[in-house]
């Protein structure tokens, strides 16, 4: 009788893991990079593009997407996955706002996916969404930005900046180091991608940017403006590394220098 | 009594509804928008059972926004006409039907066409040069036959239009107050004071 | 044959497949049932909540054979109807203010009715109509916007409130649920007044009045409105717009409830007796002229006669 039990996919192994939600956790981490972060009055999602291919259409790809007019998400993991989860989250949208008149606020949507999530980790004949994601926007009547990520186990929380997908714990801790409260909108986009060239090597063709600045007012950022911003990262971290050199430089001149006088004391000192 | 009209002109299509809001013989509200902007390009305006026409008005705002979010695009008037008298007519045959009536005006940006929409609670759809609907048609439809110009200018068409309200005004028993005008051309939708 | 078995089963691996199915097909198909959000109001709840309807065969036919019409007054169940209730929105805060007669025909079955309800310290419904439909789904909204506020860690906002309530009663159009009445209540967009009733009407204003004695009632309170009213003016011409539709209207009378909602939630602030308004005013609160409402107390020694009086 093979149908007696196992009727669902998602059951607890002995020592209480749910091996089909690690096992989405691990299609998140294999996804592309997805960063979301707070500053004063704005926030911002980047993302990193795969290479599109040379005969492909580029605008068919997108992991940036509008959930209604105040939200925007992000996501990491399986695209077809969450491309359904995104398709249930607007519908949410619109529903609420048809039944109460009121906008969703960020935490509600957010509350809405998870659950989502959620559910397909206890239901008989489903497999977990293998995304996790970002989500972020202004509250009706609100100034603050918002930023929540949610995972395939229907976990959600809120950040001031997060990465999700492949490399995010270097993202994430290279945000920890640099992140400051307050942060202006161009130092959070700096910041956001200087996050992503972290891990996304090939520079600003494969980075995409989505500003939100209040409420409803979102933009994209050109490709030249990223190359822009990514140049200026570079530029900096020239400066910086000459600096280190021209540092190091000094040093090891002073050392040789101190090291020589050291020489020169042993010497006698015969002329004069 | 409730009145709507709608005319189209040289690249454009003005939407006019009464203001009331109106229960026995009370009126509840005299600044009541009887028109819902659907999309970029699209006009509304609705009358009817009172609670089945917002009902059924938000229902169609909140899909046809959906459409739009999850294409990228909105709708065109044409298909949008469609997709709401497929709704209506749906509805008819169901255990409660929505008693609303419609004009829907729209401007197609990719044909460049401006279109207007007749459609009433029975699903059906017409689409004509200019409408109207509720005991105010009774007067307006004859005036329009006589003074409507396909090619006027928004000028022209806004005259036309008052002279509809006016002739109402006249000649109606109770006939309503205020309007609000709104017109939809290659630009967007914007409100109109008469 | 087969099939048919496995339609009823609920241990079979198909019928687990057509669960499974119907938690992915949940939200995805296009129907209308798709269209009710949870908009916070519940896990499983589709939006709008399912109430059980008599168990007859016509609920609304036989509701209208035993309720009273107005072609047969005689019926058994006598439905209250004549009320005047007011609500206005000004520069202070809202002001709601309703009378107290219950009548059943042409009895006046009580004079001490709260027609208006709490819903919670910051929302107000008012009661005209079918008093048990208010009530009962009045309150019923006092708990769903409990949950809300439960949910999502804040207040509901009016609109909010009065379009769930709204689409409540709508959802049941047509079988004899008999409301009106307004929702109002200060959230983060200021104070609000929504008029909701049972045809599924719901419209957002300044003022609103409703009930048989509406009319008398809109008659002071259109005249005497003005945004900019202070505090106690607005209470005055809450007080005084209840005691004309008290006066004029047969169907309403007794007493008038006073309350004042502002930012820091609602207020009670009194029970008028509407004959002593008539002929001496409210007594001593604030905004008051401290004379009666009447009109031959108001005008009393005056005439529009231009004749002498004649010597006798």
């Amino acid at each position: 009788m093979s149908r007696s039990y196992d009727r669902a996919l998602t059951v607890f192994s002995p020592d209480g893991h749910l091996f089909q939600v690690e096992y989405a956790n691990e299609a998140v981490r294999r996804g592309t990079c997805a960063v979301g972060l707070r500053g004063k009055d704005v926030v911002v999602l980047g993302v990193e593009k795969k290479s599109v291919l040379q005969l492909q259409d580029p605008r068919t790809v997108r992991k940036v997407v509008m959930l209604d007019d105040h939200i925007c998400l992000a996501f990491a993991g399986l695209t077809a996955d969450g491309r359904v989860l995104i398709d249930k989250a607007r519908m949410e949208c619109q529903s609420h706002r048809l039944t109460v008149e009121d906008p969703v606020t960020v935490e509600y949507i957010t509350r809405h996916i998870a659950g989502i999530q959620q559910r397909y980790t206890q239901s008989g004949g489903v497999r977990p969404f293998g995304i996790a994601t970002l989500i972020v926007g202004f509250d009706p009547h609100d100034t603050r930005p918002r930023l929540y990520m949610t995972e395939p186990s229907g976990i959600y929380s809120a950040w001031k900046a997060n990465a999700i997908g492949r490399s995010s714990k270097t993202v994430r801790e290279f945000l920890e180091k640099n992140h400051k409260d307050d942060l202006s909108r161009d130092e959070t986009i700096k910041l956001t991608i200087k996050s992503l060239l972290e891990v996304v090597q090939t520079g600003a063709k494969n980075i995409e940017i989505s500003v939100m600045e209040s409420y409803g007012k979102v933009t994209a950022l050109d490709l030249s403006q990223i190359e822009a911003i990514v140049q200026e990262i570079e530029r900096e971290k020239e400066a910086e590394a000459e600096r280190k050199r021209s540092r190091l430089a000094a040093t090891a001149a002073g050392q040789a220098a101190m090291s020589s006088r050291a020489g020169d004391a042993g010497q006698p000192s015969g002329q004069q | 009594m409730e009145c709507s009209f709608a005319l189209t002109g040289k690249d454009y299509v003005i939407v006019a509804a009464d203001t009331t809001a109106a229960r026995s013989i009370v009126k509840m509200k005299g600044d009541e928008d009887k028109i819902k902007t659907l999309g970029p390009h699209l006009l509304m305006a609705y009358s009817g059972e009172p609670g089945d026409t917002v009902q059924f008005a938000e229902y169609v705002e909140r899909n046809i926004r959906l459409y739009q979010i999850r294409n990228l695009y909105p709708l065109r008037p044409a298909s949008a006409a469609s997709w709401i008298r497929r709704s209506l007519a749906d509805s008819l045959r169901s255990r409660s039907p929505y008693s609303v009536n419609l004009l829907l005006g729209g401007y197609d940006t990719a044909a460049q066409t401006p279109s207007l929409y007749w459609i009433d609670y029975l699903g059906t759809i017409a689409t004509v040069p200019f409408a109207c609907h509720g005991y105010g048609s009774y007067f307006a439809l004859s005036l329009l036959d006589r003074y409507h110009n396909p090619e006027g200018s928004l000028e022209e068409g806004l005259e036309t239009l008052k002279r509809c309200i006016d002739e109402v005004a006249k000649r109606l028993v109770v006939s309503p107050g205020k309007y609000k005008v709104k017109v939809v051309d290659k630009d967007g939708i914007r409100e109109i004071e008469l | 044959m087969n099939t048919f078995v496995n339609q009823f089963s609920t241990s079979s691996a198909l019928s687990v497949i057509r669960k499974a199915q119907a938690l992915v097909d949940d939200d995805e198909e296009f129907s209308d049932a798709a269209w009710g959000s949870e908009a916070g109001f519940g896990n499983l709840a589709k939006g709008v909540p399912s109430f059980s309807v008599p168990a007859v065969h016509d609920p609304t036919a036989f509701l209208r054979l035993h309720t009273d019409d107005h072609a047969d007054p005689n019926c058994r169940i006598k439905i209250q109807h004549g009320t005047t209730t007011l609500a206005f929105r000004f520069q202070g805060g809202v002001i709601v203010a309703v009378d107290s007669r219950a009548t059943a025909g042409s009895y006046i079955a009580s004079g001490t009715v709260k027609k208006v309800i709490e819903i919670n310290p910051y929302l107000l419904g008012t009661m005209a109509g079918g008093a048990a439909d208010c009530q009962y789904w009045e309150t019923y909204l006092g708990i769903q916007c409990r949950l809300h506020e439960l949910r999502n860690r804040e207040r509901i906002s009016v609109a909010a409130a009065s379009k769930y309530l709204s689409n409540l009663v709508y959802s049941y159009k047509g079988m004899g649920l008999s409301m009106g009445t307004m929702i109002c209540g200060w959230d983060k967009t200021g104070p609000a007044v929504f008029y909701v009733d049972s045809d599924g009407t719901r419209l957002k204003g300044d003022l609103f009045s409703v009930g048989s004695g509406s009319t008398f009632a809109y008659g002071v309170l259109d005249q005497g409105y003005r945004w900019d009213l202070t505090d106690e003016e607005a209470q005055e011409l809450g007080r005084r717009s209840i005691y004309a539709a008290g006066h004029r209207d047969a169907f309403s009378g007794n007493t008038c409830n006073l309350y004042h909602v502002k930012e820091d939630g609602w207020r009670f602030l009194g029970n008028y007796d509407i004959t002593k308004m008539h002929y001496e005013g409210p007594g001593d609160v604030p905004g008051s002229a401290k004379t009666g409402y009447g009109y031959d107390v108001r005008v009393e020694g005056r005439v529009s006669s231009a004749a002498p009086a004649v010597a006798s």
